[in-house]
Parts: C-alpha cells; sequence; structure tokens
C-alpha cells in the first residue's frame, strides 16, 4: 500500500531535480500537481490504516515513518504554495523518497497494545513527528543556506546562487520552522511524561513502561534534540545567532532527529518498542 | 504579398547617425503615417526605431521598387541626403527580413545580449502602426510571430539572465543577501559615478534609506538630492556603517578608509545581521581583511566585474539554443509564408474550374428543362462537390511544397497545365465548345 506514494514522490523528485537544473517553470508546475498527488495517495493510505487500526498508524517504526514523510510533504507543500518558491523540494523530496521506501519495503504490523489505547498517546506521538517534519525542512533550509552563504562569501557565485532563494528567506523560513518544530517537540515530550505517569499507575508491571527512563537511548536522545533546538530558538533571540550559526544549528539537530528516528527507534531503544 | 525591411542599427551606423535617422524622438505614428500616405507600392508599414535601431518593416507587392521609395521616404523625413545614410542602410526581404525581426525580439540583435526592453518595444510598434490602421495580415503576422519568439527565448533560455553591469550586479547580489531591499539601509561613502548609479539601483528596488557621506560636502548633497538621500558629515561615516546593511564606498583615497576595526565596531552592535560592502574604488577603500568577518560579505569593483564577466558567458552559452529557437519559428513562419504565396494559384485554379462547370450545366440547360426543380438543384449540388474534391487534394499539396523553388515550378506548372488567367480562361473557353464524342463520353 505505501508503493502508490513511493512511486508518485520518485516521480516528483525527478521533476523538481529537472526543474532545479533547467529552471522551466512548466517542469516545476508539473514537479509540483506530482507531489500533490503523492501527498494525497499517501492520505489515503494513511487513512486505510488509521480505519483499520482505530488510530493514525505509528505505532511501529515503518508506520511511524511512512506518517513522518506525509507530514514532511504537507509541511514543505505549505511551504511551497505560501512562499512560491520551489528550489527546495530537489532537497525535501528525495528525502521523502528515501525514507518512504522502508514502509514501502517492510510495511510492518500495527499491533493494537492495550497500553498505546489512549489520546495521550495519540498526541504524543503526532507532535513528534509533526516537530521532526518541521526540523527536516529547517534542516534542508540550514543546508542550503551554508551552501550558498559560502558562494556568496568566496564569490563563486555558481550553481546554487543561481537557484537558491536568498539567504534572508532562507533565514526566515528556517527560524519559522524550528519555532514551530521546537513548540511540537515540547508538547510532545511533555505530553509522553505525562502519559508514562498515568500509564505506570494504571499497569504497573508493563516492561516497556518500566524502561522509559533518561537511561533509556531514544527519550535521551528526544531531550538533546530538545536542547540542542530550545538553545537555537534562544539563541536567535538573545545572541542574535541568525544566519549561518541558526542555519549549521538546525542541521546538526536535524542530523540527532534522524539518528533518533532510524537506528536508534529500530535497534537500540528499550522502552519505544511497539 | 512580400516583406521588406529597410533600417540602420548600431551595427551598420555610428551613433550620430542613428540619432539623426531616429523615429522616437519626434512621434512614430505620425511618420508611420506619412509613410502610409504616400503612394506606393507599400500596403502595411511598421517604425520600430530605439536608441540602436531606426527600421521600417513594410509589406509591398514590389520589393525592389519598394525599396528606392523607402530610402526617399526616409530622406524625406529626416531631411538627410540619401548619400549620408546609404552606405549604412541594410535591406532584408521576405525570409531575411522575418529572420532579422526575430532576432530583434529575441535580444540577440542588442548592444547587451538578452536585453529585455526590446520585446516591449517590438509590440509598442505594432500597436502604434495597428492604431493608425497602417498594419494587415502579414506585418500583424510577422510581428505576432516575432513576439512569439521573444516570449520563448526568455522562458526557455537563460539569454537576459544575471546583471551585465557593475551596478546592476551589485544589486542582484545585496537582493540574493537580503532579499526584498525593502527597509535596507544604505550608506554610499565617496559621490562618484558608479556609487550614484548603485545607490539609484538600489533605491528603486525599495531600499529604505540612502545616506550619502562624502569629503566634499557638497558632493554628497548633490549626490542626496540626485536619489532622494540623506547627506552625512564626513566625521560621522565609521558610526554611520553600524546602521547600514549595505555600504558602497568610491573615494579616490590612496589608502583604504575603512578598516577591519571600524567594521569590527559596527558588527559588534548589529550582532550577525550581514553587512555587504561594495567596494567601488581604486584603489580600494576597505581593508580587504573585513571579509573574515562572519557576517560581512565584501566585493571590490574587479569581483563585481567578474560576475558580469561570467553573466556575460553564461548568456552568450544561450545564444545557440536562442539562435535554435529563432530558426524553428522562421521555419514556421516561413512555411505559412509559402502557403499564401500559392493563394492566387489556388484561387484561379478554383475560380476556373468552377467557370468551366457553369458554363456546362448553362450549356445543357435546355436538356435539363423537363427535370423537376430538386432534380436540377441535385444535379447543381453534385457537380459541384465533384470540382470541389478533385480540387481539394492538388490544392493542399502546392500548399505544403516545401521550399520556394519547388512551389515556383509547380505553381508555374499549374498556371500552364489549366492555361491560368485572363487569357487562358478565355481561349479555354473557346476549346470547351460541345463536340459529340464528348456527349458521348459523359456519362448519364
Amino acid at each position: 500500500m505505501n508503493v502508490l506514494p513511493l512511486v508518485l514522490y520518485a516521480a516528483a523528485g525527478i521533476a523538481y531535480a529537472v526543474h532545479f537544473a533547467r529552471r522551466e517553470p512548466q517542469v516545476g508546475r508539473l514537479a509540483t500537481t506530482l507531489l500533490i498527488f503523492a501527498a494525497l495517495s499517501h492520505t489515503f493510505v494513511i487513512g486505510m490504516q488509521t480505519m483499520e487500526v482505530r488510530h493514525v498508524p505509528f505505532a511501529n517504526p515503518s508506520r511511524a515513518v511512512s506518517t513522518f514523510v506525509w507530514l514532511l510533504a504537507l509541511s514543505y507543500l505549505y511551504l511551497e504554495v505560501t512562499t512560491d518558491e520551489r528550489a527546495m523540494g530537489v532537497f525535501i523530496v528525495p528525502m521523502l523518497v528515501g525514507l518512504q521506501t522502508i514502509p514501502a519495503v517492510s510495511p510492518g504490523i500495527e499491533r493494537i497494545d492495550p497500553v498505546l489505547d489512549s489520546p495521550w498517546f495519540w498526541v504524543h506521538v503526532s507532535s513528534l513527528l509533526f516537530a521532526y517534519a518541521s526540523f527536516g525542512l529547517a534542516g534542508v533550509l540550514g543546508l542550503t543556506y551554508v551552501v550558498q552563504f559560502k558562494e556568496i562569501k568566496k564569490k563563486h557565485l555558481g550553481y546554487f546562487y543561481t537557484r537558491l532563494p536568498s539567504l534572508q528567506t532562507l533565514d526566515v523560513m528556517n527560524a519559522r520552522a524550528v519555532a514551530v518544530g521546537w513548540l511540537f517537540l515540547t508538547l510532545g515530550v511533555v505530553v509522553g511524561a505525562i502519559w508514562t505517569a498515568q500509564a505506570r499507575a494504571a499497569v504497573p508491571d508493563d516492561p516497556n513502561l518500566q524502561a522509559m527512563a533518561l537511561n533509556d537511548p531514544k527519550i535521551f536522545v528526544a531531550i538533546l534534540t530538545w536542547g540542542v533546538y530550545s538553545f537555537a530558538v534562544l539563541a536567535r533571540r538573545t545572541l542574535g545567532w541568525t544566519g549561518r550559526r541558526a542555519a549549521w544549528l538546525s542541521a546538526v539537530g536535524f542530523a540527532i532527529v534522524l539518528l533518533n528516528f532510524l537506528p536508534i527507534n529500530y535497534f537500540v531503544t528499550t522502552s519505544h518498542t511497539f | 504579398m512580400h516583406l521588406l525591411l529597410v533600417g540602420v542599427s548600431h551595427r551598420t551606423a555610428p551613433v550620430d547617425l542613428r540619432e539623426r535617422l531616429d523615429f522616437s524622438s519626434r512621434d512614430v505614428g505620425a511618420a508611420v503615417e506619412s509613410l502610409a500616405a504616400r503612394a506606393g507600392t507599400t500596403v502595411e508599414s511598421v517604425v520600430l526605431s530605439t536608441c540602436n535601431r531606426s527600421e521600417i518593416y513594410v509589406a509591398t507587392s514590389d520589393p525592389s521598387h519598394a525599396r528606392v521609395e523607402l530610402v526617399t521616404f526616409l530622406s524625406d523625413y529626416h531631411a538627410l541626403p540619401r548619400d549620408v545614410f546609404l552606405p549604412h542602410l541594410f535591406t532584408y526581404d521576405d525570409a531575411a527580413a522575418a529572420h532579422h525581426l526575430f532576432r530583434v525580439a529575441a535580444g540577440l540583435e542588442s548592444l547587451v545580449v538578452g536585453e529585455p526592453q526590446i520585446l516591449g518595444q517590438v509590440k509598442d510598434a505594432l500597436q502604434v502602426a495597428a492604431q493608425r490602421r497602417c498594419t494587415g495580415p502579414l506585418l500583424n503576422k510577422t510581428f505576432h510571430s516575432a513576439f512569439g519568439v521573444g516570449k520563448r527565448v526568455r522562458a526557455e533560455t537563460a539569454l537576459g539572465e544575471g546583471a551585465v553591469s557593475v551596478s546592476f550586479a551589485a544589486v542582484a547580489l545585496a537582493r540574493k543577501i537580503f532579499g526584498r531591499l525593502q527597509g535596507r539601509r544604505v550608506l554610499v561613502v565617496g559621490a562618484g559615478e558608479i556609487s550614484a548609479l548603485t545607490a539609484q539601483h538600489l533605491r528603486s528596488h525599495g531600499a529604505a534609506e540612502i545616506v550619502i557621506t562624502s569629503r566634499t560636502a557638497a558632493h554628497a548633497e548633490a549626490l542626496a538630492a540626485d536619489v532622494d538621500g540623506r547627506a552625512l558629515p564626513w566625521s560621522e561615516m565609521t558610526a554611520a556603517i553600524a546602521h547600514a546593511d549595505i555600504v558602497v564606498t568610491a573615494t579616490g583615497s590612496q589608502r583604504p578608509i575603512i578598516t577591519r576595526a571600524d567594521i569590527a565596531a559596527a558588527t559588534g552592535r548589529r550582532r550577525l545581521d550581514p553587512l555587504f560592502i561594495i567596494d567601488i574604488a581604486v584603489p580600494r577603500d576597505v581593508d580587504p581583511s573585513v571579509t573574515e568577518i562572519e557576517q560581512v560579505f565584501l566585493y571590490n569593483v574587479d569581483d563585481l566585474q567578474n560576475v558580469v564577466q561570467e553573466n556575460l558567458a553564461r548568456r552568450s552559452a544561450e545564444i545557440a539554443r536562442a539562435e535554435a529557437i529563432v530558426a524553428e519559428e522562421l521555419a514556421r513562419f516561413t512555411a505559412w509564408q509559402r502557403s499564401r504565396r500559392a493563394i492566387p494559384t489556388v484561387v484561379a485554379l478554383r475560380q476556373r474550374f468552377e467557370e468551366i462547370r457553369r458554363r456546362e450545366l448553362q450549356r445543357l440547360d435546355g436538356r435539363f428543362t423537363g427535370l423537376p426543380p430538386e432534380t436540377r438543384g441535385r444535379i447543381d449540388e453534385v457537380t459541384r462537390l465533384i470540382v470541389e474534391k478533385l480540387l481539394l487534394e492538388p490544392t493542399e499539396q502546392l500548399k505544403a511544397l516545401p521550399d520556394e523553388e519547388t512551389q515556383a515550378m509547380y505553381t508555374e506548372a499549374v498556371n500552364r497545365l489549366f492555361r491560368l488567367g485572363e487569357a487562358a480562361i478565355d481561349a479555354a473557353d473557346a476549346e470547351t465548345e460541345p463536340r459529340p464524342t464528348d456527349q458521348a463520353r459523359r456519362p448519364k
């Protein structure tokens, strides 16, 4: 079921790449149309899975990745439509394709664990996934900022210079994406903590719940992520860390997010093994 | 009908001659009208006049005559003896004229290749002529094809991209750093020509405030009045850097007047907001090591020249693609023109066949008297359909012939085979007098 969106994402990715290289407006419109169709088909897939298990499917890593891809696609489309800026698609969409391969190859089975049957769980995971999607956007914006910053500074006005939006635009978009992501990350972490406390009281002997503490790698890295982004938000406001430093912070932050989301999620964590 | 172009451009004529042949300083519309009012062989005319070219496009039945008429017109209208401009005048007809116009609209004939204004000027030229009813099917088609070329070249190639002057390159960089320039503050140090031009461009792109300082206060004030800015005493120059987003320096000083310490002091207060310094002065006004400060982008005149050179190189790399579009559209245009050229022959051929049909029906009228009117109507319709069907394929083929020579050959052949033209038709009529054998062969 996750294959159709994958194929459409891939087609959109190719169109974005061609558009980036040749800068033909028709190709750009085609790319956006393909991505919209990809997101729609993905919405349909997730909708079906939701009907099937009675909640948004993210209680196993593959399905969480799929939902993350879907949220990132929607966030990117929102960014593109509101700023009329297509150049970032060439960086975002391949990431969507890469991540979407995981659920397409191994869809995983959504278990309905009674522990998870709580509105807290839904809020916890969806806000974290949305936060990660925002950080994904911010990370890509940050990287492109750094690349273009270098080109202008070194006076090699090359390939990216002619194709990317201005530094200022990238910085403003980055700031917004980080701020939105940080809000949802905070919400997700707080809700997670409350929910754990409640669930522990209700089901005291669940091994999953027992492992939920700071020494669990997944939780630890999530808190680390929160620290990095809190610093990014704070440093922008108080220290004036805009531009290149903010860009680096958001790139590093997203690298940590990906680390947490993929290897740790699949292999290391002892608590979030659903 | 032929297309004819007579004109001068920056490639063929020096500026003083172009000025004397210029129509735009006077009323182009009046020129087109006075050209149309002259008795002659031209039936449509458009005058395209910019600072780099004065060109007259006409549709004429006789190009060589029309050329003489246009030379006379130019000479009369501008009160210039023809010997003065004849050596600089170029003349193109038909496909060559269309080719030239397409290249002009594409920006390939411009002084700065890919320059954007020319397409608008070509459009205006047609509009002015059309308003005075001086255009017709040929020039309308030619000019609209040219607009199509201009549009395609802009959309499909990068011929017009990238700034090609130092001041525009500076503005393009500023926009790449700051996005929109609205609300940005500019400090101009030293009031020279390029700094004035750069300040003007920055202003027209929305820069909020332009502050000018110069060792000679009067210069600063003069430039401030020009660009709607504010003059500042020279002593406050370094302090003013802290409030500026863009600094343009162009003094005649022999030693750097802005040191790294000045910039460091200014940037300390402005945190990491970018500061774009454009140092146009030679020798340089700004210590080159300021580029080591994180948020400072420093470009000197050579850097900007390099940008301009790169852009020019990029544009010339696009010329081949633009030429290909021109060639493609020209092929389409000449095919259209050829199909039009076949029209007189096609019309004559149809008339000829129709004439024969009607004469034959008239001749047989006596035998049809006994038939009911609807049958007679049917006979008329059937014969008409037969003639039309017989002619359909040959006329389509004639219009679609691939080149002019073949078409001329075929047209000539058709003219001879069917003896088209007045005398031929009369002679042909004489031969179609009824003969018994004909009657016998004709199907009932």
